[in-house]
């Protein structure tokens, strides 16, 4: 069983409220493929599309993956999945197998921010954003759309100043009004943009201070792709901040680390059946309470 | 008509589900029910009156619509949703309300109760005090020396001593019982589970006590005999904070893989814990109800009247009973729940923290609005939380 394990492979799905990501990696670890992709609202076939991209990707066929874990928003529709892990157990192993001293990682995606503490690999703590966009990947959108401004371009543009001007408010909507009006006292739009990013930070970090940011921070999920939050989080904290060349995929791949560890485990312990996987389309009952 | 008869955790089932069925039988028969809020007036004195006390809860599946008309929504959800059934009519078989200054939106809750059109023949509120001091004792015996006067003149009925040691008697033999029930969940996997429990827990604050004291003894017999168990789980843990009456958290727990083996609520181990202790007199009660029952509405202090502080000491004083939980029914975590908007237990939470923190004890805290519906988002950090304990 151990030799024939060894020459399969383990996959993570990670269904996120915007996005979602899957990961292959081998029987020691490594990365074999990933993709990320637009959730959308349908998370069923979703997570069967990005499996089926990923295998693509990294040449293999769902006979060869041992085991599956999903996680995220999503996790509970993922039915080929063999187990489902919460995206703070995994966010937290996938981040220390990149960065294995991290002591925290802040995690802020398209419309939950996290905050984790991690020691020796494990989690210890935590905090997340409640019922509120403010501090997400969601504030930055529609800060883009009221300027008109790709993404991208408005981290880029946030980079030409050292001087960001004060948004003071941190619900979505107010600040979004406070914008407009810093626009209309002919403030910079750098300047704006930076004050903008400053102000995603400081909702974020408030969150990590209640469980002390010690160093290495680890900064991931697709905010983390823009140049501006990644300088704020820096000015914010006063410490440098390490972010994973694709920031998007930890989640997912701890939940491939994590199946890997847990197909040995079960090895070990003579429990591991793998079974035949197909890629059902989850049944979702919608009378059921889940979110 | 009663067609099966039900007994044990199907009949405290049953009553969960209609918790006012039993006092309204009574009500009809012509007994008279006074409904009290939180755990400080004394149901003896309500028991020894010849009436029928009836805890008061709310309803998390019940949306709060007519409150409005008393409040606003910055205030305590669990005393809203009380008002609201009030005003919805689902307490007329009350024939009275008696609280307590627990806290400010407790009393607000009475005034506003008193001025509304469900104001009953009786309403009654008692002053509190806030220390568990000597001449706070006193003071508070004779708040509970004019209730039981304004009970006396409601029911007819003059409160004895006999009257009053018999309905001590009565319930710290249910206090017992419900310690005896608690002891079955030390076990692992424990032999009742957390929603069981609460439903017998609601089931005793809605009937006569000597009707409940049957029921846990029932219980007890029932849990020690049955072969379909509670399953072991991956953790086992303690759900602390204010009131807690609706089994929808503990359903959400369980299915996190945890058992909860044991609380520190109000509708749990805070309102059992403590017995009324000889002479039975009204002094004792004073004794039980101010110094013995561990709330945090009360300030405590390891030594009361020292100015010099000890942090250490102070938070080892007030919360050590909640160590010999951990200890005794083998926690491997807590649950620190509160409602939102409730300023008596959002204080107490870093302290407690700070607390369980330096005993190597893992805590999460979460918080809700007192509706069922609002309890999925917390979900994956609850299942997180028993996967960091693993």
């Amino acid at each position: 069983m151990l030799n024939e394990i060894s020459r399969l492979f383990f996959a993570g799905i990670d269904i996120g409220s915007t996005m979602s990501k899957a990961v292959i990696v081998d029987a020691s670890g490594v990365v074999r493929a990933y993709v990320v992709g637009p959730t959308g609202a349908e998370h069923r076939r979703r997570a069967n599309k990005v499996m089926e991209d990923v295998m693509l990707k990294a040449g293999i066929t769902l006979d060869e993956v041992a085991y599956i874990i999903s996680t995220g928003y999503g996790r509970v529709s993922v039915p080929f999945a063999d187990k489902q892990v919460t995206e703070l157990t995994c966010h937290a192993r996938g981040v220390s197998t990149l960065f294995p001293d991290v002591r925290t990682a802040i995690d802020i995606g398209g419309q939950d921010a996290k905050v984790l503490k991690i020691k020796n690999g494990r989690l210890t703590d935590f905090l997340t954003n409640e019922k509120c966009a403010a501090g997400t990947g969601r504030f930055l959108e529609v800060a883009a759309d009221t300027l008109g401004l790709d993404l991208n371009e408005m981290g880029r543009i946030s980079l030409q100043t050292e001087t960001p001007v004060k948004i003071n408010s941190l619900c979505t909507i107010f600040a979004q009004q406070e914008i407009i009006s810093r626009l209309s006292e002919g403030q910079p739009l750098p300047d704006i943009l930076a004050g903008v990013y400053i102000a995603v930070t400081t909702r974020v970090v408030k969150l990590a201070r209640q469980l002390k940011v010690e160093p290495p921070v680890v900064f991931t999920g697709g905010v983390a792709k823009n140049v501006g939050m990644v300088k704020a989080m820096e000015i914010v904290l006063s410490m440098p901040v390490l972010v994973p060349e694709e920031p998007l995929i930890t989640g997912a791949l701890g939940a491939a680390i994590l199946a890997r560890d847990q197909a040995f485990q079960l090895v070990q312990d003579g429990l591991l059946q793998i079974k035949k996987k197909e890629l059902t389309e989850a049944h979702i009952d919608f009378t059921e309470k889940n979110r | 008509m009663v067609t099966a008869i039900s007994k044990g955790l199907s009949l405290a089932h049953q009553i969960y589900a209609d918790r006012g069925k039993r006092v309204r039988e009574l009500s009809e028969a012509g007994k008279k029910v006074v409904g009290y809020v939180c755990l400080y007036p004394p149901v003896e004195l309500i028991t020894a009156s010849g009436m029928v006390p009836f805890r008061i809860f709310g309803d998390m599946s019940e949306p709060i619509t007519a409150a409005d008309q008393v409040s606003t929504t910055v205030v305590c959800p669990f005393l809203r949703s009380i008002i609201d059934l009030g005003l919805k009519g689902k307490f007329n078989f009350l024939d009275g309300i008696a609280g307590a200054h627990t806290c400010d939106i407790g009393m607000t809750l009475i005034i506003a109760w008193r001025d509304s059109k469900i104001a009953r023949p009786f309403t009654h509120f008692i002053d509190v005090p806030h220390t568990d001091q000597a001449a706070a004792v006193d003071y508070f015996e004779g708040q509970l020396n004019s209730f039981k006067r304004h009970l006396e003149e409601f029911s007819g009925n003059k409160i004895t001593d006999d009257r009053l040691k018999a309905a001590a008697e009565l319930y710290n033999k249910q206090r017992k019982l419900v310690r005896e029930l608690y002891d079955l969940r030390k076990s692992d996997p424990p032999l009742l589970n957390s929603i069981e429990n609460l439903e017998v827990m609601v089931s005793l604050f809605s009937l006569p006590v000597e009707e409940g004291n049957t029921l846990v003894e029932e219980v007890i017999r029932e849990v020690k005999e049955r072969s379909n168990r509670p399953a072991k789980k991956k953790t086992r843990l303690l759900v602390w904070g204010p009131v807690l009456d609706n089994t929808a958290l503990f359903d959400l727990i369980e299915s996190a893989d945890a058992n909860v083996v044991v609380d520190d609520t109000c509708v749990g181990t805070r309102a059992f814990w403590a017995d009324v202790k000889p002479p039975y007199d009204m002094h004792s009660l004073a004794q039980r109800y101010l110094v013995d029952l561990k709330c945090p509405r009360t300030y405590r202090q390891s030594e009361p009247g020292e100015t010099k502080r000890d942090y250490d000491k102070d938070l080892d004083s007030r919360f050590n009973y909640i160590k010999k939980a951990v200890t005794d029914w083998h926690v491997n975590g807590i649950i620190l729940q509160s409602v939102k908007y409730c300023d008596t237990h959002g204080y107490e939470v870093p302290n407690l923290k700070h607390y369980f923190d330096t005993l190597g004890i893992p805590t999460i805290y979460i918080e809700h609005d007192y509706s069922e519906r609002s309890l999925a988002p917390i979900k994956t950090r609850i299942e997180a939380f028993v996967e960091t304990l693993g």
